[in-house]
């Protein structure tokens, strides 16, 4: 690894600062992509600056009108296990726990997994689902960012060079709501996924479909036809319906992960498991 | 039959110490709380650290090295090049002395060093490698079978290496060809003929503790560690290379954390060597995980099976044609393609086998040897041959096996060691434990396969082990215990030859300079080879003991017995310690025994000697089969091996369980991927998966075959390799069991299975011609 400087701010204008003077620092929240980058020289940094000192950030799942709101430092550890979010935000949690392996989920932020704009971000899809917005300090103060505007390309989002996630939110989701977190892998134990799709089916009878891994970010589709919801549609009509969702898939023909016409496929038959999953859900039976 | 004597006085978990038992292991302890000193963590006074300089390609024409900008950089004390080494270069290796220290003027693949930094730290041997300035050009890489077998192909290994032999003008290393038998005969008398050809790719060991090496200044002298099968081959290898005499080359191997043959033999160890003497102090190599996928994999093949069978379903003939995708310098896989092949057509009585293979070479990484050494890629072949076979004679898998397996005793392959075990008996039990022919959910299938492989064909081992003054033992052997538990076995052999508790023994291995030879740990050699050499020692303890006894009780030493830790005299039996604490007398001393096991080479046998005994193993699996997607679970996985006799219960199944997970490995998930340039695409654990405790089958299940008809103590068979040999074919089986789909290639990934079928599903959907 090479040499780099180590900067601990205690304050967001502190890391501003920083960032301001430093075109190429980088920030550290769990550090699990970071760390690898700099050890295998894909890389080079010549100030890495530690959030954890940060006063105002913190590692935090609290209540908000309805909703939830997540602090930059929480680890998918804790997203994973929290009780309200199992409950209410199902397909979250369950992306959460299923991020790299037990070591690197007690350490990565779901900030960071934003931020790192991976399009296999396993919390990324079920964020859309659930319509997160990002609270940003930057230069300027704070701004709000919806999700589904921050995503650009693989590791490219909206935000500047010179601002840092402090908040995720969940809004408030009225009624009854069951949702899912499905993924194709490799193997069942920790892997990084080829396909990705997160479930939310309302009450009101919408259902939200967000999917990654198959294309440069993760992309969010709202069926309002009622039919994904309904349980007496059958997989024909389903399908019919989750053709026009997963109409912008677009894998890369380079991955050695799968070929794009098994993700393709894959999308179509996770896609089905996940809705009728996620409406079991919202109607109370066990998936 | 079985001793008691490993005991402790008073112990009430008894049977767990006696030979069969299952002791906790020798050093497990240490190994799984991290204690353990690998050969990373060797405490060394004032060492520099290394890493080696690579370029980017398959194949690449070297211009220049410039080790001048690495030099400026801070920390850094040497870059070793190949100007700094002897001309012509030094060169070295098992089977041909192709492998130069340093790549002289080209690159063979990806990953050969053509140069190395050492310097105060790592990170700066790092920046310093990578300021070494290298002015290279690609050069035409063969990377794939069809390439390297191509007539204007550009040729892997200077032909000056081999001048006197004709294929020198070809990637044909070699090409064997064994068999018996009136081939053509048997062709036109047989009834079914079945064929197909199958593919094996390239995998890696994954050993979890990387490739190490430590050289250094030994007074007038060396000292090398590194984490080696094959302690005694390496010290040759530096003695050569160097010219010193074996006495002065000291070779420490700390156990290794696993191997699996990918560290039998020497790969970074002579550069070091050279590196150390010039530097005059320590340097370390630690490999990353990426660069062991550059230093060792498994050859990949492409098999020809051919099968005749009689109505009867009794094989008439076999044929095999194997080509195996072996790296750019030899190692020791010519000898993995000889020996996997020379088995190849199965443990099985037939009158007429003709096999050829060849081990061609390319511009990839050497592959060496690998846990099954050449065979897994030939009985996936042979074995999903005799799953198709059955389907076209319409008789039960099993059933065909049950005809044809060559019985107890029968020669199967002519001049060599005849069938040593009731193979038979191993398969009926893995039938009945899996539950074949009750009826399965839908979705659900059962396979069964069956491995053979030839243990070692020579051997030497020499052990000495000392009976000190209390009655605590130590035992010297040159085995290395990479994690197979041969310190374990080792120590319950003296334990119970020599009447001491399991705790009073001490078992001492790695250090050249303290245990007498051992030719290698490898071929499930160690408990058979090295365990009858640790039991000659003791016997030759127990011999002296019989003569003090004789002295001390004034009987004449015939009429004594000494075995199990006791001494029988014709009126009472005393434990070995009692007698030799009083014929020590007060000067006190120790008793020391010899032992020496040999399995003579013979010249005329095509492999230079029979087998010392065969690894025989049945598998049967249960598998369900998600359509949609192509996953696979494995529901059952049973597995039954002839041991002969198991030498510690506990051991032979986490020996038997390791095997099946590493099949199942290769079988669903491992494959180096290469780019069309020769490069390694996915190079380390993020691309190349392996299985994790959540891949494992629901239910592993094994069992021993124990006739004790093993040429080991008590017994034993080598039995390390056994269960790895038939997952593919086995699991390939069922899929095609609950599917109806046959896969030739492997790994059996879920993309694979789905669009095998979808051609399925397409066929039965085509239209069907007007006949």
């Amino acid at each position: 690894m090479r040499a780099f400087a180590f900067e601990q701010p205690g304050s967001l204008a502190e890391a501003l600062a920083i960032l301001r003077a430093e075109p190429d620092a980088r920030i550290l929240a769990g550090g699990t992509d970071l760390i690898i980058g700099l050890r295998d020289g894909s890389i080079l940094s010549p100030t890495v600056i530690d959030l954890k000192r940060v006063r105002e950030l913190d590692a935090s799942i609290v209540e908000t009108v309805g909703g939830l709101a997540i602090g930059a430092l929480t680890a998918m550890t804790e997203i994973a296990a929290d009780p309200r979010i199992r409950a209410r935000y199902t397909a979250l949690a369950e992306g959460a726990a299923v991020v790299g392996s037990v070591q690197i989920r007690n350490r990565a932020t779901l900030a960071g997994n934003i931020c790192n704009a991976s399009p296999a971000a396993d919390t990324t899809p079920a964020l859309l689902a659930f319509g997160a917005v990002l609270t940003v300090h930057g230069p300027d103060g704070s701004r709000q960012v919806a999700l589904d505007d921050a995503f650009v390309s693989s590791g490219v989002t909206t935000l500047g060079h010179d601002e840092i996630v402090v908040r995720i939110d969940l809004p408030a989701i009225p009624g009854r709501v069951g949702s899912t977190h499905v993924r194709r892998t490799r193997r069942r134990g920790h892997d990084l996924a080829s396909v990705t799709i997160a479930c939310a089916v309302l009450e009101s009878g919408e259902t939200r479909v967000a999917f990654g891994s198959v294309g440069p970010r993760p992309l969010l589709r709202v069926d309002t036809t009622g039919i994904l919801a309904d349980p007496s549609a059958t997989d024909a009509a389903r399908l019919e319906i989750l053709d026009d969702v997963f109409a912008a898939a677009a894998p890369s023909a380079g991955s050695m992960r799968a070929s794009p016409e098994y993700r393709l496929a894959m999308l179509r038959v996770l896609g089905l498991r996940a809705v009728e999953t996620a409406r079991a859900r919202r109607d109370g039976a066990a998936a | 039959m079985r001793g008691q004597a490993g005991a402790a006085p008073g112990s009430d978990d008894r049977g767990d110490r006696e030979i069969g038992g299952s002791p906790n292991r020798v050093g497990g302890i240490d190994r799984v709380t991290g204690r353990q000193v690998y050969v990373a963590d060797v405490p060394l006074d004032d060492p520099l650290h290394v890493k080696l300089v690579t370029v980017d390609a398959a194949r690449a024409g070297i211009r220049s090295i410039d080790p001048s900008a690495a030099l400026r950089e801070p920390g850094v004390r040497l870059v070793m090049t190949p100007q700094d080494l002897p001309r012509p270069m030094p060169r070295f290796g098992p089977q041909f002395r192709d492998r130069p220290v340093l790549a002289v003027g080209e690159t063979k693949f990806d990953g050969d060093p053509v140069a190395a930094v050492a310097a105060e730290t790592l990170d700066a041997a790092e920046e310093g490698a990578r300021r070494v300035r290298i002015e290279w050009e690609a050069l035409p890489a063969v990377s794939t079978l069809d390439a390297a077998l191509a007539p204007t192909a550009p040729l892997v290994q200077d032909q000056a290496l081999r001048p006197d032999d004709p294929l020198s003008g070809t990637n044909v290393l070699r090409e064997h060809r064994y068999g018996w038998g009136d081939v053509e005969a048997a062709i036109a008398g047989a009834a079914v003929i079945v064929e197909g050809t199958y593919e094996f790719p390239m995998v890696t060991q994954f050993a979890i503790e990387p490739h190490a090496y430590i050289a250094a200044p030994d007074g007038d002298g060396i000292a090398v560690w590194s984490a080696t099968q094959h302690p005694n081959w390496l010290q040759r290898v530096i003695a050569s290379i160097l010219g010193l005499p074996l006495a002065k080359v000291r070779i420490l191997s700390p156990d290794p954390g696993g191997a699996f043959g990918g560290k039998q033999h020497a790969k970074y160890e002579p550069l070091l060597a050279y590196m150390a003497l010039r530097a005059g102090r320590p340097v370390r190599l630690v490999l990353s995980l990426e660069e062991t996928f550059q230093a060792v994999r498994r050859g990949a093949s492409r098999v020809h099976v051919r099968s005749g069978f009689r109505e009867d379903g009794r094989l008439a003939f076999r044929e095999v044609d194997a080509d195996y995708l072996i790296g750019a310098y030899a190692d020791i896989a010519d000898r993995t393609v000889a020996k996997g092949s020379y088995t190849s057509a199965g443990p099985y009585a037939i009158p007429a086998v003709r096999i050829r293979a060849r081990s061609v070479l390319s511009h990839t990484v050497p592959s060496t040897a690998f846990r099954g050494f050449g065979n897994p890629q030939q009985i996936w072949a042979v074995e999903s041959n005799m799953d198709e076979s059955a389907r076209v004679l319409g008789i039960d898998p099993v059933e065909l096996r049950l005809r044809n397996l060559a019985p107890r005793g029968e020669t199967f392959i002519p001049g060599d060691t005849p069938a040593d075990g009731i193979w038979a008996e191993a398969v009926q039990r893995a039938a009945r434990r899996i539950g074949w022919g009750t009826p399965l959910p839908a979705g659900r299938g059962r396979g069964v396969a069956v491995g053979l492989k030839s243990g070692p064909t020579t051997g030497l081992s020499h052990a000495t082990v000392r009976l000190l003054a209390d009655g605590s033992v130590v035992v010297y052997s040159g085995t290395s215990d990479m994690g197979q538990g041969a310190r374990t076995i080792f120590a319950q052999i003296a334990a119970h030859e020599l009447g001491a508790p399991l705790e009073w023994v001490t078992v001492v291995m790695g250090d050249t300079a303290v245990v007498p030879y051992d030719q290698q740990t490898s071929a499930s050699r160690s408990s058979v080879i090295m365990g009858n050499a640790v039991l000659a020692a003791c016997r030759d303890v127990q011999a002296k003991i019989r003569a003090m006894a004789a002295t001390l009780e004034d009987v004449p030493a015939e009429a004594i017995a000494v075995d199990a830790g006791r001494v029988r005299l014709p009126d009472r039996e005393l434990p070995i310690r009692e007698v030799l604490v009083r014929g020590l007398g007060r000067l006190g001393g120790e008793v020391t025994g010899l032992g020496e096991a040999r399995k003579d080479a013979d010249p005329q046998h095509p492999l230079g000697g029979t087998a010392a005994f065969y690894e025989f193993n049945c598998t049967a699996v249960e598998v369900g089969v998600d359509e949609a997607t192509g996953d696979i679970t494995v529901y059952r996985h049973v597995t039954v091996s002839d041991v002969g006799r198991a030498l510690n219960a506990a051991q032979v199944r986490g020996q038997d369980e390791g095997a099946a997970i590493m099949g199942l490995g290769h079988t669903l998930m491992e494959r180096l991927l290469l780019d069309a340039d020769g490069r390694i695409r996915n190079l380390g654990a993020i691309d190349y998966k392996i299985p994790t405790t959540l891949d494992l089958p629901v239910l592993i299940e094994s069992e021993v075959v124990e006739n004790g008809d093993g040429p080991g103590p008590y017994g034993a068979k080598g039995m390390s390799e056994g269960a790895l040999l038939p997952v593919a074919p086995a699991i390939a089986a069922a899929v095609r069991d609950a599917t109806g789909v046959v896969i030739r290639d492997l790994p059996l990934s879920p993309e694979r299975v789905w669009r095998a079928l979808r051609e399925r599903d397409a066929a039965a959907e085509a239209p069907t011609l007007p006949g």
